[in-house]
């Protein structure tokens, strides 16, 4: 029955949408849909986002002063991204929609769509990185949960002051790892995970601490045979193999 | 100081001027331009305006301080790493900065409480009634009485299912639990609850 409300007029979605009220992959996926088509929704939908803009503004609370210290220290090591380029989007220069599509004549519905296709695009975009966001925490929470799940710590080789903790679940064939005490590299070096099976060396990925020097739990595939996972300093960009001894090294054959 | 001027920015404006950036390119606007060329001079002065506003928002969404602020930080640094992902004939600036601030902080809330049951979440968002919370943080006083007469201006119905999802963050399918309405109702309710809004605080379109 509710599937059949909703199929029947998306639109209605707009208000939800706009106050990211819709928990449901399918509705979403379906009022973006409907959004991509109809340059009247997208408008409307501008519209109630920056109402809802509004509300939060008015929520405005003094952050704490560390705040600031560790977001100008975090953004000195994070890549910035490049301009998304759309086909149909009006490339530099000043933009026809400047400031919010105000006052659109109806005669302009054709620039109009374009715009609403590029709006969808972006919200599109950004529900991606959510998904990824969210598809991440439920490989993690899968592992975790697994019935062979086993955990495995250990501090840094060479008195190094990080800790790693490792879960694998062998059925799951994926471990999570997460890791402390992690010093900040310079710009042109990364950290890189290695999953060490029978003497060969297979990269699990790069990673980057945050500003407390801790790498958030990450899901690694293949790890069904693996005996160890290791940790070490790369240039950036990652290597194929590891060109310095790991910092930390743990042991998954005892788990 | 600095959050201070933020908070007074964020609060205190009138209608529409929001998109009024001063002539000198200190807006938020042409501040998020000079982001997106890595600018960190103007990354600094952007962090002034927004700071108070996404942290303020996600604590009000969150309510656990440490994991505000963890949030805010990644907010904050979502918006250097994005900047050029803006478009400003696509909307305000700040209107960039809080869509993302409260979709993370609406991600937390989703990501930490699906594990736990559904009446207990209901039972704790019965005791809280966010509209009544907003009169007590909102630092902009002409903006305070404005979003509050306009608040007003909602039927119970609207001001409760706009106030429950964008401060509570919760689903329109929590909202129409909890408050006992059909799905329908309670999108249909959003919907032209935020359209009276827009029209009330003289939001540009």
């Amino acid at each position: 029955m509710t599937d059949e409300t909703r199929s029947r007029d998306p639109h209605t979605l707009a208000g939800a949408y706009a106050l990211d009220a819709i928990d449901h992959d399918t509705d979403r996926l379906r009022f973006e849909h409907h959004l991509a088509r109809c340059a009247e929704c997208a408008q409307e939908l501008r519209g109630l986002v920056e109402t809802a803009a509004r509300l939060g503004q008015a929520a405005a609370v003094e952050p704490p002063a560390a705040l600031r210290e560790r977001v100008m220290a975090e953004i000195g090591q994070v890549r910035q991204l490049p301009p998304l380029l759309l086909p149909g989007s009006s490339g530099p220069g000043p933009s026809p929609f400047t400031r919010w599509w105000p006052r659109l004549a109806a005669g302009l519905a054709a620039a109009c769509l374009i715009a609403a296709v590029a709006l969808g695009a972006v919200l599109i975009q950004t529900r991606d990185q959510l998904e990824q966001a969210r598809a991440g925490n439920r490989q993690i929470a899968a592992v975790l949960a697994a019935p062979d799940a086993r955990t495995v710590t250990g501090s840094g080789v060479d008195g190094h002051g990080a800790t790693g903790t490792v879960v694998v679940s062998r059925s799951q064939g994926r471990l999570v790892f997460a890791s402390s005490g992690l010093a900040a590299l310079p710009d042109g070096k990364t950290y890189q995970l290695w999953e060490i099976t029978s003497g060969r060396m297979r990269s699990a990925g790069l990673l980057r601490p945050d500003a407390s020097g801790a790498i958030p739990p990450v899901v690694a595939a293949g790890a069904g045979r693996a005996d160890q996972v290791g940790l070490t300093v790369e240039p950036a960009g990652g290597s194929a193999q590891p060109t310095t001894r790991p910092l930390l090294l743990l042991d998954l054959r005892t788990a | 100081m600095r959050a201070k001027r933020a908070l007074r920015l964020a609060g205190g404006r009138g209608p529409g001027t929001a998109r009024e950036s001063p002539e000198d390119g200190s807006g938020p606007e042409e501040l998020l331009e000079r982001v997106a060329r890595g600018d960190r001079a103007a990354f600094e002065h952007l962090y002034d305006l927004v700071a108070g506003p996404v942290y303020g928002l996600v604590l009000r969404v969150l309510r656990d301080p440490a994991q505000s602020e963890e949030v805010a930080q990644e907010v904050l640094v979502e918006i250097w790493r994005s900047a050029a992902r803006y478009e400003r004939g696509r909307g305000s600036a700040m209107s960039w900065v809080m869509t993302i601030a409260h979709r993370r902080a609406v991600d937390r809330v989703r990501t930490a409480q699906s594990a736990v049951d559904r009446e207990d979440r209901v039972a704790r968002l019965e005791v809280r009634r966010p509209f009544d919370e907003v009169a007590e943080s909102v630092e902009g006083r002409l903006e305070r009485e404005r979003l509050r007469r306009c608040l007003d201006g909602l039927t119970e119905l609207q001001r409760e299912s706009v106030t429950f999802a964008y401060y509570g963050g919760y689903s329109y399918r929590e909202v129409s639990e909890l408050l006992k309405v059909p799905l329908a109702t309670v999108k249909t309710r959003m919907r032209d609850g935020l359209i009276r809004m827009r029209d009330c605080m003289g939001v540009e379109r």
